[in-house]
Order: structure tokens, then sequence, then C-alpha cells
């Protein structure tokens, strides 16, 4: 056979290896999501708050954001740690719930003219957003502090390293993060920092006793220390953790209102666990 | 217009900043320190391949063979972070340090390069000259020592000037294990305010001086060396002072 026939193979080869990997995404009989929650199919109008009077929890968000959001191949369902929590939300309300794929620029505005409810898609509460919009937080994503395991420094939050020796790689936030604590809350006792080309050198440096501690992005850092084969351990809770939160409009006193019971209701049922637990992301939970 | 602006200030507020001049120290540090080191162990490989023991010229050539087969970025990552991996003692970790592993490693890297430039200087003087030593009663240290040796050194001086050269600038491999040398410290600042060219610009600079100062040195120490042939090469320095005070036969 002629290698220029072997592209009609290798694409439906490509494909069929895709599918595969799909349907095991899946996760569950004739490709259903495993679902943590089951909101109803028609809602009841929730009283005293007017966004929820159709029975419909209307979600914005930017479905192409995996493992937080993203749309099933092939189909049109949305799946994602968001949508789990949305789906729980709705049905602790009794409502049913809709996504709307909305770009993420500008989907502040897009809440502010009421194109939907809220708006879920992984928004990290910033000063500049607060002003737009409130939020109700629901995960703590951010930076990971990587230590020995058993944590012999005692490390819990950022200004616990001043005065270690912190292993970074060159030109991170993190690096930033630490010249900034060097400029502060370290000044009198300066963070001694190691700057590696790459971050695995800079585990390296960990794991061999050169530095106390490793930072970088919280999942980088949770994988690494997974990897490490409990040589290292990530400190938890995160430090300085950035919190995702449901967007909603600054009058939407009542909906945020129901939504925080509504959350607590579902930390306090084992529902928001259970997500977690699925996305194995269970070091994003809200401290 | 997405161009970056080249900025001239910058250079001027980092070329004297206490962090890149302590850096330039470091740097020169190490390069000095592995040097030294680097000749006086090149100097023994030397004679020992010179040996006619061949245990003793094989073990040296061992030496040789390995340092320099392999890469000294490579070197530096097995000789700091492998060798920490493999001795979990606190003691040894506390006193392994990261400078303390590059000095030490580009010491053994120079060691290999200047026992095969120690050996082409022992080779070049005449065997003669060791028949002449013994004649006189001394013993083959002896005679290695007073007579081969400070003759070979003007066959050796000039490649290890050269050696000292590519030393200063190697050093900046120094950053796989962390240390913080010239040309680290102007890519750690870079990293923060993004005025790269600048900060490199700084590096240039300091290594062009530090280079050209070392250059007039050499080729002054090789004038000295160059006793008894016809024609002592004249140097910077030896004009200057010609032009200042007259001749001087030194």
């Amino acid at each position: 056979m002629s290698m220029r026939y072997l592209r009609f193979f290798i694409f439906p080869a490509f494909l069929l290896v895709a599918a595969a990997f799909i349907y095991a995404a899946c996760d569950g009989d004739d490709g259903v999501p495993a679902f943590i929650c089951s909101p109803p199919e028609t809602g009841t109008a929730v009283e005293g708050v007017p966004e929820l009077g159709d029975g419909v929890l209307q979600v914005g968000s930017d479905i192409a954001y995996p493992p937080l959001e993203f749309i099933i191949e092939g189909t049109e369902t949305a799946d994602g740690v968001d949508v789990d929590i949305a789906r729980c939300l709705a049905e602790e309300l009794g409502v049913s719930v809709e996504f709307l794929n909305t770009g993420f620029d500008g989907i502040e505005a897009a809440l502010n003219t009421e194109e939907f409810d809220i708006v879920m898609s992984a928004m990290t509460i910033t000063p500049e957003r607060s002003a737009q919009i409130d939020f109700v937080p629901y995960l703590s994503v951010g930076v990971g502090i990587l230590v020995e395991a058993g944590n012999p420094d005692g490390i819990q939050e950022v200004e616990d390293l001043c005065g270690l020796t912190v292993a970074v790689q060159l030109g991170t936030i993190q690096q930033d993060q630490l010249e900034d604590l060097n400029a502060g809350a370290c000044a009198d006792s300066n963070v001694n920092i190691v700057t590696f080309d790459t971050n695995p050198l800079a585990v390296e440096d960990l794991r061999t006793g050169g530095s106390d501690a490793n930072f970088s992005d919280l999942p980088v850092a949770f994988l690494d220390a997974q990897q490490s084969g409990g040589e290292l351990e990530l400190v938890e809770p995160a430090p300085n953790p950035q919190p995702y939160g449901i967007g909603l409009r600054k009058a939407s006193d009542a909906l945020q209102a129901s939504l925080e019971e509504a959350f607590q209701a579902i930390r306090d049922g084992g529902q928001y666990d259970d997500i977690l637990a699925r996305w194995e992301l269970e070091f994003t939970a809200l401290p | 217009m997405l161009a970056i602006r080249f900025d001239l200030d910058t250079v001027g507020d980092f070329l004297f900043d206490p962090i890149i001049l302590e850096a330039l120290r470091e740097t020169l540090y190490i390069a000095l320190l592995a040097m030294v080191l680097g000749i006086a162990l090149g100097v023994i490989l030397a004679v020992m391949r010179v040996s006619r023991n061949p245990l003793v010229s094989g073990m040296a050539g061992l030496y040789v063979w390995f340092w320099r087969a392999t890469p000294v970025v490579l070197q530096l990552l097995l000789m700091y972070f492998g060798l920490r991996q493999l001795i979990e003692n606190d003691f040894f970790r506390d006193n392994w340090t990261r400078w303390r592993a590059a000095v030490i490693t580009f010491g053994l890297n120079e060691a290999a390069y200047m026992a095969e430039i120690a050996r082409a200087g022992i080779l070049s003087v005449e065997s003669g000259q060791m028949d002449a030593a013994k004649s006189l009663g001394m013993t083959n240290l002896q005679a290695m020592r007073r007579v081969i040796l400070p003759q070979a050194l003007r066959v050796i001086v000039p490649p290890t000037g050269n050696e000292f050269v590519a030393m200063l600038k190697n050093t900046s491999v120094a950053f796989a294990i962390g240390v913080v040398e010239l040309l680290n410290a102007a890519k750690i600042q870079a990293a923060r305010n993004f005025r790269v060219m600048e900060l490199y610009t700084v590096a240039a600079f300091w290594y062009l001086v530090v280079v050209s100062a070392f250059s007039v040195l050499q080729a002054e120490l090789e004038r000295r060396l160059a006793v008894g042939e016809r024609e002592r090469p004249e140097t910077l320095l030896s004009r200057a002072m010609a032009v200042l005070g007259g001749r001087r036969g030194i």
C-alpha cells in the first residue's frame, strides 16, 4: 500500500480513538453524564424571587472551559463542575435549570441586560467585576504551596514563607508574588527566592531539600503532590485562594439570599463534596 | 504602534544595581575558585597521564573521558540534585550548597580540559631535559617540578587564559541548580519588569568589561613568561609603560 493512501486511514482511526475517549468520558450508560443532582424538568415558581417566577433558573456560561463547563461532544448537553453545582442548586430550589452559552467577554453586561438570571462560568471574583455585579463564592482556586510531607515548617499561608527558601519557576505570577512579599510582608525577613527554568526542576529542588517550599498554580501543585509518592504535600487549604463566584445582578437580593441558602444546603447535604469528588477537585472546596 | 522601545534609562538604572553587582561578584568568585581547582587538579592529572604506570595513567584517562564526554549542565544536575537525592544525610545536605556544588563541578570539569592542556605543555619540553635533570641526581618528581613544568608553562598559559574566559561565561549554566550569577540575575529582573533587552545589555556590558580587563592581564603574563625568546610580545601594558616612562626591561 502506498504511503499516500495512509491518510485515508489515519483520520478515521483518529476519530475512532477520540470517540472512544469521549464515550469513556461520559462515564454513564448510553452516554448520560453522571450528574450528581436531577432538578425537575418543569419547575415551580419560587415565591418572593422575581427571577424564578417562571420556575426556571437560567444560567449564562461560556461552555468551553473543561472541567468547569463544557458541551459533551456530539450532544447539546452541558457538563462540568459548574453545571453540576447549578443543577444541585436548582434541585434544592425546586426549579428547572437552563444553560445559555454566552461568550465570556461581556458576560457581565449580558447578565445586567437580563438575558439570564445568573452567571456560572469559572468566574474569579475581582474588585473590578464586583463593581458591576454581585457574587456568591462557591469554589476556591489559586496558587498552591508544595512542601515536604508533614509540612515541617508549618506553612499555612503565604506570609509563612518569610525567611524560608522557596523554589519557583522563572517568570510566573508566583515569582511576582514572592518579590511583592519581599517588598511588603516579608521586608524584615526576606523569602530566599530560587528560580528555575521549569517548574519540575523547582519541585526537584524541594524534593532534595534545597528549598523549603515550591510555589505554583494550585492544580499543578496538586498534581505534583499526587505524583510524588507521598514525599510532598500540598498546603491545605490553599493560601490566597481566589474564589470563583456565581454572578448576580446587583438588584437580585432575594435571588442571592435563596442561592446562598441553597448552596449551604448542598454543602450540608453532601452534594457539594460529591461533585468535587466526581471531578477530583476536592482541594478547591471552599474552606 | 506595538514596537517596544529600547529604554536606555533602564540600562543605566540596572548597570550599577546592587543585585546585578552582587551577581557579578558571584560570577567572578565561582569562575576564579573553579579555575584554581581546575588548574591544580588538571596539572596532577597531566602528570598522572604521562606516567609509565598504566594504572595511574589509566585512572587519569578515565577521569578526563568522563568529564569531557558529558555536558556541564548535566554534570551540575547530577552533582547537585543527584548527590542530594543519593545522600539523604542532613549534614551533607546542609553543606552541599548550590554554590559549592557549582564551584566544585566547574572545577572538576575544568580539570579534565586543563589536564589535556598541561599534558601538551609537558610533552612540548624535550625529553632530553628530563634525562639531564635525572643525571644531576633529581628524582622524577623533582625534575618535573623544577625543570619540566616551568618550561611547560609557556605552552600552558595561553590556552589556560582562554579556558578562564570560557569559564566566566559558562558559569551562567549554574542557573540549572538555582545559582544566581550575572546572566541569571538579569533574567530574573527581566521576568519581572519585561525589560528583557535592556537587562541582557547590562549583563553583556559586564561580561565585556571583565573579559577585557582579564585579557590585558593575560597578555602581560604571557610577555613575562616569554623569557629567552627572541621577540617578547608587546602588550597594552608594556606599550603604556614605554610611553609613560621609557622602556624598561622587565
